[in-house]
């Protein structure tokens, strides 16, 4: 692999966002991701592979030290906000189709829910894995994700909640997709849900991190 | 002992006679007096009865007056979205739409929903000299995610003197408030701050624990005793947070309680907790709630432990539960109870055929064992003596539950407690000692049928 994208997955794994940021202090004054992916683009280097292996390497190394408890929230807040400034370079080439995109991702905060933070975390992570994301934002009902879908044929959808009470939410929105577009995968996730609520209301996927969306993506739609 | 005088020795780590308990009544109390989470938390008679109504049933050793953390965010600028069931929520922050930190002044007494705190807490005061009243403040940390949104996590790595100055400010809140409460009759202060279980610990002790320290610093200056409430899962933070130096760390019930437990007794600092509070006291029953207690009681030990919910209790957390929470704090007998219970999932209960003969009156009484729990010899004693006047026309029973087939005849006849005495199959006499009168009568009256 060329070294100027094993050099971007650093910056994305240690959220390193350019040559201004002082974070993280290991890396101060160095190139950070948005010079790199620049230079990687100029240089001719084809932008899917600047996404795959620059960018969704460093993302995942972040994604499993997440789930190991090794880096918390903000550290990963970091990591994404590398990628963002990253993705801008690229997303010109996505819309211009010269790379592409492994499916589409539609995710949202359930109805009565305005939780984000960790919603926002499985969106990038998505992202980061080569995935098209739509986030619909928090407190949103059933029709919005159906009129999503019915934009993005195909696409899978992600339900959050942070609260018991709106667990009921996430049930509903859950049934009525189904009704609607019975092909729909919905892969639900937050706090309180686990695995025995995922079967219970008839979601395909409950995953406790967003590397298990990426994983659970990764077998059923790439 | 009352309530207060325990809940106080168990801050300086003295010995107690019983673990103290203090259930993380919030807008549960709303529900306790029939009314939604936005009417309860805009009045103090409504608090002041909701409190009134938990302290009666769940005779606690200590209570919190209010739990809801959106309170000095209000009067600090954020809008709240209010709903029936749950406290209300921060929906927008001042400082990242525009509004500056240094045009942010310390709020007053007089401000937002201080008065009816304030209120609240000088009636139960005068009502309840014996229970513990805890005070709550939002920690700095969750404050300044108020007041910021999300931005703060990275500010950490972006900007963090002004992460300092932000921390200041809202210790500097957190303090004030604190006086009030202290000064309105509060014992206890605790500060929740959920936030800084989302962060890692050298971030915690760089950004967190400057701050917090200040706030326990200030009670104790004021000879009164801080807790601090974790709400999160933030076993990663518990060693810094000990460090802080509250007198009592309250955790959630995602972090083992016997890792607590060995660095508090280590730190020798109080701690507490940890109750499940969704899938056992909001989502099971009575026998599961029990257990739970239970099993808390037994790895918290009597020596600085509280026994707590996780966080805030559920608005709808079944009442029958709590109380079942209780009654293992305050009964020694009940607990011995629980402890033989462990095994009724796996059991059937015993088939009843055969049980009752023809023109007899059978009596059945469920015991621990009435040789080692005094109130099952005293009812068993009472019992046999009632039914020596019938000659042998009535049968007694005593069925142990230390045996598997006394827990089996137990789930057959639908006793729940122990003990309780059974006439002919229906529960006539549940954990109280019935005079020998009312056992005969209860004996005739099914004679007479
Ligand atoms: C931050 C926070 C808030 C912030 C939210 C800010 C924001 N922009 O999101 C604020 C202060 C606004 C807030 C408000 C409220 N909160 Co709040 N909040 C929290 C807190 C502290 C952290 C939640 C969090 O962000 N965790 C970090 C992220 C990364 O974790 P996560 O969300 O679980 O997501 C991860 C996984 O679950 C998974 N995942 C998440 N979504 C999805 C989706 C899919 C598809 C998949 C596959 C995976 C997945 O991946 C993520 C990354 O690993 C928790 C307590 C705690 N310490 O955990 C309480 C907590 C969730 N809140 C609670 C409550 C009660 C409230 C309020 C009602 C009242 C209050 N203020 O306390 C309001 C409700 C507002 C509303 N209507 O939604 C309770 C919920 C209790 C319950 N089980 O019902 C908690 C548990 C606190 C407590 N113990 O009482 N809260």
């Amino acid at each position: 692999m060329s070294d100027i994208l094993s050099k971007l997955s650093d910056c994305i794994e240690f959220g390193k966002i350019n040559l201004a940021s002082p974070f993280p202090p290991q890396m101060k004054e160095q190139e950070g991701a948005d010079e790199l992916t620049a230079k990687a683009l100029a240089q001719g280097i084809n932008p899917q592979d600047v996404l795959t292996q620059g960018l969704m390497p460093g993302m995942e190394r972040v994604g499993v030290k997440f789930r190991e408890n090794k880096v918390f929230v903000p550290q990963v807040l970091m990591s994404a906000k590398a990628m963002g400034t990253a993705m801008l370079h690229l997303k010109p080439h996505f819309l211009s189709g010269a790379a592409k995109q492994k499916g589409t991702f539609i995710i949202g905060t359930v109805l009565g829910d305005l939780h984000d933070i960790g919603k926002n975390l499985v969106a990038m992570m998505v992202e980061g894995s080569g995935y098209k994301v739509i986030d619909l934002g928090t407190d949103v009902d059933a029709a919005k994700f159906i009129a999503a879908l019915r934009e993005n044929p195909g696409a899978v959808v992600g339900l959050s909640a942070l609260l018991t009470t709106t667990m009921v939410n996430m049930e509903k929105i859950t049934q009525e997709i189904k009704q609607a577009l019975p092909d729909t995968l919905v892969t639900i996730g937050g706090a309180p849900v686990n695995n025995d609520f995922c079967n219970k209301i008839g979601a395909d996927n409950y995953s406790s991190d967003p590397q298990g969306v990426v994983e659970f993506l990764n077998t059923k739609v790439a | 002992m009352n309530g207060l005088e325990r809940i106080e020795k168990v801050f300086r780590m003295e010995e107690v006679d019983r673990i103290p308990w203090v259930p993380f009544v919030g807008v549960h109390g709303g529900k306790l007096v029939g009314v939604d989470a936005e009417e309860y938390l805009k009045s103090a008679d409504r608090v002041v009865d909701g409190i009134s109504k938990a302290v009666e049933l769940y005779q606690p050793d200590g209570i919190p007056v209010v739990f809801d953390l959106q309170i000095e965010a209000e009067i600090l600028g954020c809008k709240l979205v209010w709903s029936k069931e749950n406290p209300p929520a921060v929906v927008s922050h001042p400082l990242a739409d525009g509004v500056e930190l240094s045009s942010l002044s310390l709020p007053e007494k007089s401000d937002g929903r201080f008065p009816i705190v304030l209120e609240a807490t000088r009636e139960l005061r005068e009502k309840y000299p014996d229970v513990a009243l805890y005070g709550l403040i939002t920690g700095p940390f969750t404050l300044a995610l108020h007041l910021l949104g999300t931005e703060i996590f990275m500010k950490l790595f972006e900007d963090p003197d002004y992460v300092n100055e932000l921390m200041d400010f809202c210790t500097q809140v957190g303090i004030k408030h604190s006086e009030m409460l202290l000064d309105a009759g509060c014992d206890v202060i605790a500060v929740v701050d959920p936030m800084t279980s989302q962060i890692d610990p050298m971030s915690f002790e760089t950004f967190v624990s400057p701050y917090v320290s200040q706030i326990f610093d200030f009670v104790r200056a004021k000879k009164k005793y801080s807790s601090f409430f974790v709400c999160g899962h933030a076993q990663q933070n518990i060693e810094v947070m000990f460090d802080c130096r509250p007198d009592n760390i309250s955790i959630d019930e995602n972090i083992p309680l016997d890792y607590v437990k060995e660095i508090a007794l280590k730190k020798g600092i109080s701690f507490g907790g940890n109750l499940k509070l969704t899938s056992v006291l909001l989502l099971g029953n009575e026998l599961d709630s029990k257990k739970e207690a239970v099993d808390c009681l037994d790895l918290g030990g009597t020596k600085g432990f509280i026994l707590a919910p996780g966080c805030d209790l559920p608005m709808d957390t079944p009442i029958a539960n709590l109380q079942a929470v209780s009654e293992q704090v305050h009964n020694e007998y009940a607990r011995q109870v629980t402890r033989e219970m462990e095994h009724v999932s796996s059991l059937e209960p015993l088939n009843l055929e055969g049980h009752w003969v023809e023109g007899k009156v059978i009596v059945d009484i469920i015991t621990l064992d009435s040789a080692s729990c005094a109130p099952c010899q005293y009812m068993v004693e009472a019992v046999r003596k009632a039914a020596s006047g019938f000659a042998g026309n009535v049968e007694v029973n005593e069925h142990k539950i230390k045996d598997v087939d006394g827990i089996r005849m137990m789930m057959a006849l639908g006793v729940q407690n122990v003990p309780t005495t059974c006439i002919n199959g229906k529960a006539e006499f549940i954990s109280q000692i019935p005079r020998k009168s009312e056992i005969v009568k209860a004996i005739k009256n099914v004679m007479g049928r």
